[in-house]
């Protein structure tokens, strides 16, 4: 991407905006696709155990009555209001807790960790906690938005004191900085974003009542889509949509509107178009998602797959605007909610004379959002190959690759290294999935040794000394134990006989071995690496 | 400097004449300033046995490995100098700082003898200092930081 732009700076605006496009849908796809599994366990047990699940349990569902003589004791509670008017305490359960919290939590720290590593991560997972709380909308969205940029914010505050700290006291000012930070972007986001994002829940409510109420039904998938995705699908659901369908059923004994948001059909075809014309690990995991989807009705596990390619999210439109058109034309609708979105529930709600335009409509938008998620999936098949090969998955791929171009040769020892890496890879899967490939100038460098309390001090001490002394800013030299290293550093330092375990440990760095602490030639060619790596950024960042 | 080196802890002409004996010596040293427990002693013959701690500059660092750190009681660091070199892994030590690390407070002290002892003309300073106040000199910064 950088040798594009040098050489041809007049790249037509369409072009940047593509290039833009894809950077941005690799980095939500880098946010959403490590989560895929929580997704997956709170959409299996969302299927199984709420009220209308297939093993309903009123204490992992979290509606059951705690104060009833033999209830489950112990577990979290919370006092509701019974229609009676009296007050009770209701079990909390694990559908709740998880999709409040855990999701956009794990969402945050995922983004944040892109930005800027693990301290972003845990910077970002703070924070987003401010917006959780300061809503009651589910708040994807507001973890997407300030997760990765609480994490951008941590590393423009360190880097107002970096390389200005005592030897000795920079784990106490990172801590207490980091803490500070996140902190208070965490009430920030409370007080800042948290109603934002409550606002823009309530004016695509307010937009889906507006079409209902002017007959432009199949316009409602332009928001209702989008915002599904967005996990607003609740608020929009039973906030807008029931309630209008409710009155409906009042006045004509059914309504096609509680089929626009429960509609299986849109999420289905996405699936089977991953299914089928995926790659990596979103391919493989599609057909569980399907069964979650389309047989346990809980749509949220299609989501991130249509997060991780937001044009996909055409797919979805189009697809649910073909269902309502198709209950529109036979006059179908269902008498009551269908929720969750299954299959089932939406066969068990229809209006006894509306069964063939009810299924025709699920399976007329699966077809079409299948049809234009294949198109849209095949087109981009060979430039997401390409990327997962070029290191968009496999960051040591791409550390290599970058290496030899610093180096502007290719070295024996770097081959042997990719071969160890193919065959680390082969047992490690898509473990190292979501990096992106090094073009950045180096800006971490970790020492590891076995304990972390000397070997690596000694060495980090020397080196941070070299850079400083070579007029280098801005690059965090520390030293850990290598058990404890983590993957999201740019160089690694070991000793010769520890290197391996450290490059098991953190297969995304650039790794180097030395014999001397004291005095070795790597540590020249790391300062060399660092300004020729700073040059090339410059370089880049100065060309339009 | 900080109490995590003084100079109680600086041993001039130490006894050892092999690896493992050094870090029994300077193990010993940190056992008897009440900062480890004898165990630790023995996590430091381990890692010298996996990965050896010679730095480079006729030092080494001995301490235990990560599993030992459980027998720190305090950050403390001990320093015993030869007058022979100790044969380290073929290597020539004249001095061994033995480190038991708990948190962080032996950070600053380790850094500026890793900056001595990366310098030449400084490792000299160290091995000819006259007495222990005068090696506790040697690693004061020689510039403003």
């Amino acid at each position: 991407m950088s040798t594009k732009t040098v050489a041809a700076p007049q790249v037509s605006r369409g072009k940047a905006a593509q290039v833009r496009l894809q950077k941005f849908g690799t980095f939500l796809s880098g946010m959403v696709m490590p989560n895929l599994p929580a997704f997956l366990a709170w959409g299996l047990i969302t299927a199984l155990f709420i009220g209308v699940g297939w093993l309903p349990n009123g204490i992992l569902g979290g509606f059951g009555d705690a104060d009833l003589p033999g209830a489950w004791q112990g577990a979290a509670t919370q006092l509701v209001e019974a229609e009676d008017g009296t007050t009770f305490h209701q079990y909390l359960g694990l559908v709740g807790p998880m999709v409040t919290y855990l999701l956009p939590l794990l969402i945050a720290n995922s983004g944040g960790r892109i930005v800027y590593g693990e301290r972003g991560g845990v910077v970002a997972t703070i924070a987003t906690l401010g917006v959780i709380v300061g809503s009651t909308v589910p708040m994807f969205l507001g973890a997407m938005i300030v997760g990765p940029l609480a994490a951008w914010v941590m590393k423009k505050v360190d880097s107002i004191w970096d390389g200005k700290i005592k030897p000795g006291f920079e784990m106490l000012v990172n801590m207490f900085s980091s803490a500070i930070v996140g902190g208070a972007l965490s009430v920030a986001a409370f007080f800042g974003i948290a109603p934002v994002v409550t606002r823009i829940s309530d004016v695509l409510g307010k937009i889906v009542e507006l079409l209902a109420d002017n007959h432009l039904l199949p316009l409602m998938s332009v928001v209702v889509e989008p915002a599904k995705v967005l996990f607003l699908n609740n608020a929009i659901g039973n906030g807008v949509l029931v309630p209008l369908g409710a009155q409906q059923v009042v006045d004509s004994g059914k309504s096609l509107l509680f089929l626009v948001e429960a509609n299986p059909g849109p999420g289905l075809g996405i699936l089977l178009a991953y299914t089928l014309f995926g790659i990596g690990a979103a391919r493989s995991t599609a057909p569980g998602a399907i069964a979650v989807q389309f047989f346990g009705g809980i749509h949220e596990v299609y989501f991130p797959f249509v997060l991780m390619k937001p044009l996909l999210i055409v797919a979805a439109i189009l697809g649910g605007a073909t269902g309502i058109a198709t209950n529109v034309v036979f006059g179908s609708g269902l008498v009551g909610p269908a929720a969750p979105g299954s299959i089932f529930a939406v066969l068990a709600q229809t209006e006894r004379s509306s069964y063939v335009g009810v299924i025709l409509s699920v399976v007329l938008s699966a077809a079409v959002s299948f049809a234009v998620a294949a198109v849209i999936l095949r087109a981009t098949r060979r430039r997401d190959l390409a990327l997962a090969a070029a290191g968009e998955m496999d960051g040591l791929e791409a550390a290599i690759a970058q290496t030899e171009a610093n180096k502007g040769r290719s070295s024996s020892a770097l081959n042997a290294l990719r071969a160890e890496s193919d065959v680390a890879h082969a047992a490690e899967g898509h473990a190292a999935e979501g990096h992106a490939p090094r073009t950045r100038p180096i800006e971490t460098i970790v020492f590891a040794c076995d304990a972390g309390m000397g070997s690596s001090v000694m060495g980090a001490s020397v080196l941070r000394d070299k850079l400083r002394r070579a007029g280098v800013e801005g690059v965090t030299v520390t030293n850990t134990a290598v058990a404890e290293l983590s993957d999201d550093v740019d160089v690694v330092i070991s000793q010769r006989n520890l290197t391996d375990r450290a490059r098991h440990r953190a297969p995304g760095a650039d790794h180097r071995s030395v014999d001397n602490f004291m005095k070795s030639p790597v540590y020249d060619d790391v300062v060399a690496a660092v300004q020729e790596s700073r040059r090339q950024a410059a370089g880049q960042e100065a060309t339009p | 400097m900080s109490d995590v080196l003084v100079e109680e802890r600086v041993l001039l002409g130490g006894t050892a004449r092999s690896r493992d004996d050094a870090v029994r010596e300077v193990g010993r040293m940190l056992v008897d300033a009440g900062a480890v427990l004898p165990g630790y002693v023995d996590g430091m013959l381990e890692r010298e046995q996996t990965a050896p701690t010679y730095m480079g500059n006729f030092l080494a660092i001995p301490h235990g490995t990560l599993g030992a750190k459980e027998q720190i009681l305090r950050t403390a660091v001990a320093l015993v100098r030869y007058d022979e070199p100790v044969d380290w892994d073929g290597q020539p030590v004249r001095v061994v700082v033995g480190i038991a690390g708990a948190g962080d407070e032996h950070l600053e002290v380790l850094g500026r003898i890793a900056l001595v002892f990366s310098d030449d003309d400084r490792v000299a300073s160290v091995l000819g200092a006259r007495d222990a106040r005068a090696v506790l000199a040697a690693f004061e910064p020689a510039h403003p930081a």
